[in-house]
């Protein structure tokens, strides 16, 4: 197989086969080589805040539950019992002392310990040796300020290592402020027909499809220029934007103005105002590039294999596949928790207005998505492929970033560097072989002082 | 706001009611947009709130900002949403998609002011869209309607939507 992966994409020159959208062969090995190997967001820290709190997620198709411990710790488990396999909890979310399983009873404490078992004398005849039948436990699971994930892979990095250089630019909301960072709101969670690389392609580099694919929504709420983009993509700003990339496999664009995360807000004043005032102490913390380039403005960040987040339009969402061409596409609204609290409202507002179940932008996404993937199903078209060559070598080195960085927000930069990482990982048997990269990285004296 | 069984509306409102109603699902159907904002009173507010699945015995207490929502749409809103999909920028809905609107199990109730009633219904949306994407959405609907002018308007509308998990790739619908 994995001569064939080799020539299923090409990222020197931006190509890739579009069997890798359809092929259930392919998809099976993603599951075991990407999302059965690298770190997996699995909740963030204000979502489940007390002992005993849990929250149900998945880890490719496998149903997890993550769970607050009575001494703060975080551990997540298989959602699946270990008598029969029933899933254990089918709520969302919640506080349990325990989870019983619907089927025979067997219930299992917060800890994943088997706690009770029906019969346990009568019908076991006291042999059944407990200790061998607690949940499972996801192999690892770690925390980068206030994110959690987790690794079925044992001989993963760290999740310190994992993440490398995309730190700097996930600092930008997660330590750009003393108080930390929050999730908000229910999940907001839709069935789409499309290849999960699809949306994480999308939203990883391509500036590109925003001013025509989005041009309603644009024309309806949009308040203020978004430098390096229009309405109809009748005009581009390559100044305006960076498309960061070869870090690990996670990339960012990022707008420079230190505002325009806030464009799509028909009343941007209130978060303008926080800008305004807290700049000085984000400066203070992240340096001056990051304090009062990309803190608020237009900024997305991928984190490898299905993690988004867009601080500035403030959602964050996972995508977990559901086969070759489905996925759920989960999305919550992101705060730092030192905003007033109608500051915090608003953005959960603005949040499910733009990119909500009913968004004005999200909803213009899906059917092209769908349609990408259903146009990789035919007889004639599984042999064809598609490409994201556009500004093909023109990245470098960018004063006071980390990364390959291609100028402008409009760039399939960030595609190439993606589909690299996909194929890397598809074509290694181990996480030995995956290669680890994190160019033109900052020394710790620099990002302070960028 | 009580449900009050003792005294039901006159017939003719109620049949005046019902007939807003369906006459609203028609135009929306037939993306009369104009003249389904002329049917919503100034002060109108339109809400459909998230939901999650939870055990019953949960005792968790609510999320600190609420649970979000899918709409929450004053007058303004409800036109820029509008503005949007006559934009003719909405790819998603060109060509037109095929969308009819059930109401039903309409119960009209009295309230406080007179000139008010209070309305359950129950919306049963079918989506046909593309090359033959079918979704059924059901949705469960509580509204206040409002006699102004000789026309009853449509002033609240609280919406449940019956489903854990959007089963489309968009919302570009009103319920």
């Amino acid at each position: 197989m994995n001569d064939s992966i080799a020539d299923l994409v090409d990222s020197r020159t931006g190509r890739q086969s579009r069997s890798i959208y359809a092929s259930e062969d392919i998809y099976r090995q993603e599951l075991e080589r990407i999302f059965g190997r690298c770190w997996l967001f699995l909740v963030h820290t204000s979502q489940i805040p007390k002992p005993g709190d849990y929250f149900r997620t998945f880890m490719g198709e496998d149903d997890v539950i993550v769970i607050r411990q009575k001494d703060g710790s975080i551990k997540a488990f298989l959602n699946s019992c270990t008598h029969r396999g029933n899933r254990i909890c089918r709520a969302d979310r919640g506080n349990a002392r325990a989870f019983t399983c619907n089927y025979h009873g067997w219930s299992f404490s917060p800890d994943g310990a088997l706690s009770g078992v029906p019969l346990e004398n009568e019908a076991y005849f006291g042999e059944l040796d407990r200790t061998k039948f607690g949940l499972i436990p996801v192999t690892k699971v770690a925390e980068y300020k206030g994110l959690v994930f987790g690794c079925w892979d044992a001989n993963s990095p760290s999740l310190d290592d994992y993440l490398g250089d995309a730190k700097f630019f996930l600092d930008v909301w997660l330590d750009a402020m003393p108080g930390g960072s929050a999730l908000l709101g229910e999940t907001q969670k839709m069935v789409l027909g499309t290849n999960w690389k699809l949306p994480v392609e999308n939203v990883c580099g391509d500036g590109y499809h925003l001013g025509w694919a989005h041009a309603g929504a644009m024309a309806a709420v949009q308040s203020m220029d978004l430098t390096g983009l229009s309405v109809g993509n009748s005009g581009v700003d390559l100044d305006g934007g960076l498309s960061v990339a070869g870090m690990n496999g996670h990339m960012v664009l990022s707008a420079l103005d230190g505002v325009s995360g806030y464009a799509f807000y028909p009343d941007p004043k209130p978060i303008l105002e926080y800008l305004e005032a807290n700049r000085q102490t984000v400066i203070d913390r992240l340096g001056e590039v990051r304090g009062r380039q990309v803190w608020g403005a237009q900024v997305n960040i991928t984190i490898f294999p299905n993690l988004q987040l867009l601080p500035g339009l403030n959602w964050f969402r996972v995508y977990h596949p559901k086969g070759p061409g489905q996925i759920e596409q989960w999305t919550w609204a992101m705060a730092e928790n030192d905003m007033p609290e109608a500051v915090k409202a608003q953005i959960l507002e603005n949040q499910c207005l733009t990119f909500g179940l009913a968004g004005l932008f999200d909803n213009d996404d899906g059917d092209n998505l769908t349609a990408c993937t259903e146009q990789s199903r035919g007889w004639r078209t599984a042999q064809m492929d598609v490409y994201t060559n556009m500004a093909v070598g023109r990245s470098g080195k960018r004063e006071g970033f980390p990364g390959d960085i291609a100028a402008g927000l409009v760039s399939e930069h960030n595609q190439r560097y993606f589909y690299r990482r996909w194929q890397e990982h598809m074509m290694a048997e181990t996480w030995a072989e995956v290669p680890t990269y994190n160019i033109n990285s900052l020394t710790e004296q620099e990002a302070e002082h960028a | 706001m009580l449900d009050r069984p003792l005294a039901p509306p006159p017939v003719e409102v109620i049949v005046a009611v019902t007939q807003a109603l369906h006459r609203e699902a028609r135009l929306l159907d037939n993306e009369d947009f104009e003249g389904w904002l002329a049917m919503l009173g100034k002060d109108v507010s339109y809400r459909l709130e998230l939901k999650s699945r939870r055990f019953r015995a949960d005792r968790s207490p609510p999320l600190p900002f609420g649970p979000g929502v899918i709409f929450n749409e004053d007058l303004g809103r409800l036109k820029m949403r509008v503005d949007r999909l006559k934009s003719g920028f909405v790819w998603a809905e060109d060509p037109p998609n095929y969308i009819r609107r059930a109401v039903s199990n309409v119960e009209v109730l009295a309230t406080q002011p007179d000139n008010e009633v209070r309305v359950h219904s129950v919306l049963v949306m079918h989506r046909n869209r593309i090359d033959g994407t079918t979704r059924l959405l059901t949705a469960g609907r509580t509204d206040l309607w409002r006699s102004e002018g000789g026309a009853w308007l449509l002033t609240a509308r609280e919406i449940v939507l019956d489903h854990s998990v959007l089963p489309d790739s968009n919302l570009n619908a009103f319920f």
